[in-house]
């Protein structure tokens, strides 16, 4: 087991390497500069000239490379342009806070709201149940999550006045935001559990412990839900990192000073520190989650081992 | 194995509770917006008796740092908590502010600069004559001048331009703080308009022991700023906003009415619009599609910002470079349309390229003084077209190099269908991010594009001086004639003439050589609570007063 973790870090290393270097050169290959050309060009060319240089933006673009790939390693990801004097690292840590909150509160409420449907419906098969559950998952990924995010801000915080409108004043204000974020995890998850309930419950296993007298309640706790976990656990992770890395547009409508717009207004203003250091956190993020998904499968079923050998 | 799984949902919980404590809300306790429960006619009750006001940007607070910034939103912030020698009034016109008063020599040069007694830091030291001159040296400094904002101070004083440009030294600009009461400013050319300069963010002051000490971290945090002006930080989060409250150490500190001024970002304009219904902003800034629901509420007003919109024309782009071609182009849209349908929100159809209401000289604004010099004339369009056509031989292939936000783009499509109406002729929209469009701008690369510019100041100069400078961006435009005009408006005593050579030069960008075509003047509309009075927007330079602001 610790062998297998330690080749699965060497392989996030590898693959952390590949996206920086892939995405410092796509990024340079961006049009303009990171900053405000219509001032610039108000500015004499020596000046100008001067304020690349103070940037390194001068060099040839390898150098510059190699320069920030140094800075990287020794922990620096420089300061962005666009919030001239801030460290990006401090930027992200800032901004990764609300995003990570209303992200975790969407993920557990659409995890567990969404598992309970699922499973009721694959209980229930054909049933009212089963029809109304899959209605709100039908519901839930085609109808756009700003869509239900802005009825939620109309209703529950303009009309009825129970929560507040937007902002990020307390934690009343990442209610609203999780609960829009989670609808979408919810119909996800329902239908995979659903699916994969019915199918467990054809296994031979059920008849076995149905068989041996147990109730139907104990027979789908104890031997159909654990079993119908694994393609949950292997959705969940892109759903994590998905949610928890922030969502441009349902920040924007709640005003949640979050990662996920920073990171689409960094790109559209080349803050190129801004891009980098945003890359590199969510491309470690991201790999790192995969690993423990991986290792979350062998709880839920031991009888996957991650290496020869076991544990 | 039940206990299993309530130990990962415990786990679960704490974590987000541990996100939840790391994520710095930024509401202070007990004040402010009141969420939940209150209902919202006494949230504005309350915020009555505090007298708070609740405003909102459209977009983060980037920069506080003086000699960095270079945005309107951490103008709008600055302005309030610091200070330079003059302060607009309500009117947009320079009182003395940090200063007392100023002496001119007679050949407008030189500029001496009497403090006020008695003005301090929030920290309590005085500020002195040597605090303007390390925060205008630090703004022109390559090493700290960041913004690209340099040139509001390095055009003026002299030697300015040589250290902005890295080659002069520091010692060498003509700034002298004398004693700590007076500061003596030489200029390079008589300006006018300086003392409206001296009401712009970076010609206020700062402390040099405070800012150096703090060094890096200077201006990232409430603690890390000193305060000149009539409120202070208290707190400050580039994306959810700032509080600002009185600043006790203020001169002027019995003037200031309201006690403090929350302001949060927001950047959907539909949440901020419900945000004021509940009663949770004073002020919100109107979409064009909400403009004509609220356009008869008592709550609605507009206002007019120095900033044209207008296309500029290659002057060496294949087509544009014909002089007919440009003026075709010129008079075959109606900007009137587009002011009243496509944009509806308070912008004027453009008519010049200055503004309306930027000065001009003797209380008339330039605009009046020149009149219309683009009208649309479809007929006269299509007459200059043909000779055109026939000059160059064939029709030119017109590609219109557009911004991709949505305005831009409707834009591009209006006058799309004005030149296929008027001129019978097929122009291709090119809609490009901003970056790339200033790029292809930059580089030369297009024949007619979509731009803008806002004004730094309240003089023509702002503007006309950007033809000057033979760029590709300004349609590699070169006139003698023209750069002469600016150039002896520069060094004018005589505001009259001087004014009159700005109009003389306005003709010829536009209505002799057809450089550019006006589109609109931008404007914005609004609605404000009507317990909040005296919230003063200037058209230019430093965006907003809450100074004079009042809460009934």
């Amino acid at each position: 087991m610790k062998r297998y973790i330690g080749m699965r870090l060497v392989y996030l290393l590898i693959t952390l390497f590949v996206i920086t270097t892939a995405t410092f050169f796509l990024m340079k290959q961006l049009p303009g500069t990171p900053f405000d050309e219509e001032k610039l060009n108000r500015l004499p060319v020596e000046e100008r000239q001067l304020l690349y240089a103070s940037y390194g933006l001068d060099q040839p673009v390898y150098v510059q490379y190699v320069r920030y790939l140094a800075n990287v390693v020794q922990g620096d990801f420089g300061t962005s342009f666009t919030y001239k004097n801030m460290p990006v690292k401090d930027i992200i840590a800032n901004r990764i806070g609300p995003s990570a909150l209303i992200g975790l509160q969407a993920v557990v409420l659409g995890l567990s709201i969404g598992l309970i449907l699922g499973i009721i419906a694959a209980y229930r098969h054909n049933s009212a149940w089963d029809y109304f559950t899959m209605f709100i998952a039908v519901l839930g990924v085609s109808v756009p999550n700003f869509v239900l995010a802005a009825l939620l801000q109309y209703y529950v915080g303009l009309k009825w006045g129970l929560l507040p409108v937007a902002f990020w004043d307390s934690y009343e204000n990442s209610i609203l935001p999780s609960v829009a974020l989670s609808v979408g995890v919810v119909a996800i998850i329902a239908r995979f559990a659903r699916n994969e309930m019915l199918e467990v419950l054809q296994q031979d296993y059920i008849t076995t412990a149905k068989a041996k007298g147990l109730t139907n309640m104990a027979v789908v706790m104890r031997h159909a839900v654990r079993n119908s976990l694994i393609p949950v656990v292997t959705i969940l992770g892109p759903i994590v990192v998905n949610l928890l890395t922030g969502s441009l547009v349902i920040e924007n409508i709640f005003g949640v000073p979050g990662i996920g717009s920073l990171f689409v207004d960094s790109i559209k203003m080349n803050d190129y520190s801004t891009i980098m250091g945003i890359t590199i956190f969510y491309s470690a993020f991201y790999v790192f989650i995969m690993l423990i998904v991986d290792m979350l499968y062998s709880v839920i079923d031991p009888r996957i081992r991650l290496a020869s050998g076991g544990e | 194995m039940k206990k299993k799984w309530s130990t990962s949902l415990l786990c679960l919980l704490m974590l987000v509770s541990l996100v939840a404590t790391g994520c710095n809300f930024s509401g202070d306790k007990g004040s402010g917006s009141a969420p939940g429960g209150t209902a919202p006619a006494a949230d504005g009750q309350q915020a009555k008796k505090e007298s708070v006001i609740n405003l909102s940007f459209e977009n983060e607070i980037k920069d506080l740092n003086q000699f960095s910034t270079s945005d309107n939103i951490s103008f709008s912030v600055l302005n309030n908590v610091s200070e330079g020698l003059y302060r607009l009034d309500e009117k947009h016109e320079p009182q003395p502010a940090l200063a007392k008063g100023v002496e001119v020599s007679p050949d407008g040069l030189t500029y001496t600069f009497t403090l006020r007694d008695g003005i301090k830091w929030s920290n309590g030291d005085p500020i002195t004559a040597a605090d303007f001159k390390f925060a205008w040296l630090g703004a022109m400094n390559p090493q700290t001048s960041k913004g690209g904002y340099a040139f509001i101070l390095s055009d003026y004083i002299k030697g300015g331009a040589e250290y902005a440009s890295g080659k002069g030294s520091a010692d060498a600009v003509a700034i002298d703080a004398k004693d700590d009461k007076t500061l003596v400013v030489t200029l390079n050319q008589p300006t006018p308009y300086f003392l409206r300069l001296t009401t712009f963010i970076l010609y206020f002051p700062l402390n040099e022991k405070f800012v150096t000490e703090k060094g890096a971290d200077y201006a990232l945090k409430p603690e890390n700023m000193l305060y000149a002006g009539p409120y202070k930080l208290t707190s400050f989060d580039p994306a959810s906003g700032a509080t600002l409250v009185k600043n006790e150490n203020y001169w002027d500190n019995a003037n200031v009415k309201v006690e403090k001024i929350n302001l949060k970002v927001i950047k959907e304009q539909s949440t901020a619009l419900n945000a004021y219904k509940a009663g949770e902003l004073d002020r919100v800034m109107l979409s064009s599609a909400d403009v004509d629901t609220f356009k008869n509420d008592p709550e609605y007003t507009t206002d007019i910002e120095f900033r044209t919109n207008y296309i500029q024309f290659n002057t060496k782009g294949e087509g544009t470079s014909n002089l007919n071609i440009r003026k075709a182009l010129q008079l075959a849209y109606d900007a009137t349309i587009l002011e009243q349908v496509i944009l509806n929100n308070g912008s004027k159809a453009a008519t010049g390229m200055i503004p309306v209401q930027m000065s001009g000289v003797d209380h008339k604004s330039f605009r009046d003084l020149q009149g219309d010099l683009i009208k649309a004339d479809a007929a006269k369009a299509k007459e200059y077209w043909e000779q055109g056509v026939k000059e160059l031989g064939k029709a030119p292939q017109l590609k219109l190099l557009v911004p991709d936000d949505s305005l831009s783009k409707d834009l591009g499509t209006f006058l799309q269908s004005e030149y296929k109406k008027n001129l019978g002729i097929d122009v291709t929209v090119e809609t490009k991010t901003v970056k790339a469009r200033n790029q292809q701008m930059d580089e030369g690369n297009y024949q007619f594009g979509v731009t803008g510019w806002g004004a730094d100041y309240d003089d023509a100069m702002t503007y006309l001086d950007l033809w000057a400078n033979h760029t590709p961006y300004r349609g590699n435009y070169e006139n003698p004639k023209y750069d002469e005009l600016i150039a002896s408006a520069k060094k004018e005593v005589d505001e009259t003439k001087r004014i009159n050579m700005l109009l003389e030069a306005e003709k010829i960008l536009l209505a002799e050589d057809a450089v550019v075509s006006p589109l609109f003047y931008r404007g914005n509309s609004f609605l404000q609570k009507p317990h909040v009075k005296n919230l003063i927007f200037h058209p230019y330079g430093s965006p907003v007063e809450y100074k004079y602001a009042t809460v009934e």
